[in-house]
């Protein structure tokens, strides 16, 4: 076949397919119809598209000369691919609601984690290694429960206010900068424990500031 | 009757699969959490003396919300992650990823009670999210009425009918 030699470099000699000159067609009011198409002197494939113009895509259609330059609108400019303030970094946000449920979940997930970690190992001490192994499961998973869901509870609260107000506070300033978040953290922590007095709501309200604020510096120096 | 087209299950503001377990966990959280805060302070404001109310609701809502909170935050990140199981297993996009999921979280969520909570708890939330898809469709398909497109006219009938197909005779 004329292609596959074109592509594997091959040059075959074939002679012009044998046909029957003599057929005619018939028409149905009864003439005979002579063959147009004299299929004698047919020429091989190869002849045309071994030729060096026979791939020209700009001769197939008018707009068939696409190159870069000519499409320009088509070039998608890296830089210009997302507007948004979160879409540059290496964790992307679209705004103040992925901030809230992408932050929520991982800070409560996280919190999860650590308390489990610490149940479990309160329970596993709480019983010396020769008790039977059913008391130790037993003890580590109540430890388990109590600690896991409460750490992660109350840092999934302190999570989605830190976010809320982080918004807020980037809303009506009009930019979002590590002041924002070290003031949302101070606000939220103060928030989380305003029940206790003010001197447990300083201390966390600092608490929360310092992680905000070690948070938003991490994130800046190795995210962007 | 013109149906919706293929784009019923394309939601382009959602993260692809494994990230949008997070995100959806997050949201259920927030969900969870806030809806708790109104609805333990009203409660926790109603059950309480006369001169304790702000107190006593305040007391509620810190006790109570973030376990609400909680618990939405684990039944919508156990959704969501089944979702995207199912949907890996079966390659489509239709309403059945979410009640299957819904099947299969129900049941998770029950386990501790044995092998009946297990059926009763899945069959439920299977219904629950059969219902909330139904609705959802429904409301889509309301939705699309006022966009639907009238067919054009058909274009007038060919008066030369019989010039194709004939060959020339010679």
């Amino acid at each position: 076949m004329g292609v596959w030699d074109v592509f594997t470099g091959k040059k075959t000699t074939q002679t012009a397919s044998p046909s029957n000159p003599e057929a005619t067609l018939r028409d149905p009011a009864g003439g005979s119809i002579q063959p147009t198409f004299d299929n004698v002197s047919t020429e091989d494939v190869s002849s045309f598209m071994n030729t060096p113009g026979a791939f020209d895509p700009a001769a197939l259609h008018p707009l068939a000369g696409l190159n870069q330059d000519t499409l320009d609108y088509l070039t998608l400019d890296d830089s210009a691919l997302s507007d948004l303030p979160g879409g540059r970094s290496i964790l992307p946000s679209r705004g103040w609601s992925d901030d809230l449920c992408y932050g929520t979940g991982v800070t409560y997930l996280t919190a999860l984690s650590i308390g489990g970690t610490w149940g479990l190992v309160e329970g596993l001490n709480r019983l010396p290694p020769s008790a039977p192994p059913k008391l130790r499961l037993n003890s580590a998973l109540n430890a388990i429960t109590r600690r896991g869901p409460f750490l992660g509870n109350s840092a999934g609260v302190v999570a989605m206010m830190y976010n809320g107000i982080n918004s807020i506070i980037g809303h009506y300033r009009g930019k979002h900068d590590s002041f924002n978040s070290v003031a949302a953290g101070g606000i939220s922590g103060m928030i989380f424990k305003a029940t206790r007095g003010v001197r447990p709501m300083m201390i966390s309200g600092g608490i929360v500031a310092s992680v905000a604020g070690s948070w938003a510096v991490t994130r800046k120096l190795l995210f962007e | 009757m013109s149906r919706e087209g293929g784009s019923h299950g394309l939601d382009h503001t959602r993260d692809p699969c494994p990230w949008v377990a997070l995100s959806d966990f997050g949201g259920a959280f927030c969900m969870g959490a806030i809806g708790g805060t109104v609805w333990h302070g009203i409660k926790g404001f109603r059950n309480s003396p006369y001169s304790e109310r702000m107190i006593g609701s305040i007391t509620a809502v810190k006790a109570r919300s973030p376990v609400l909170g909680g618990n939405f935050g684990v039944w919508g990140g156990m959704f969501s992650t089944f979702d995207c199981a199912v949907k890996g297993v079966r390659k489509k996009e239709d309403p059945w990823n979410a009640i299957i999921a819904g099947f299969f979280t129900g049941g998770a969520l029950a386990v501790r009670g044995g092998p009946r909570a297990i059926r009763n708890g899945a069959i439920g939330c299977a219904i629950l999210l059969a219902v909330i898809e139904g609705v959802g469709i429904g409301f889509q398909r309301m939705m699309a009425e006022s966009t639907r497109l009238e067919m054009p006219p058909p274009p007038p009938q060919q008066t030369s009918s019989g010039s194709e197909g004939r060959l020339a005779p010679a």
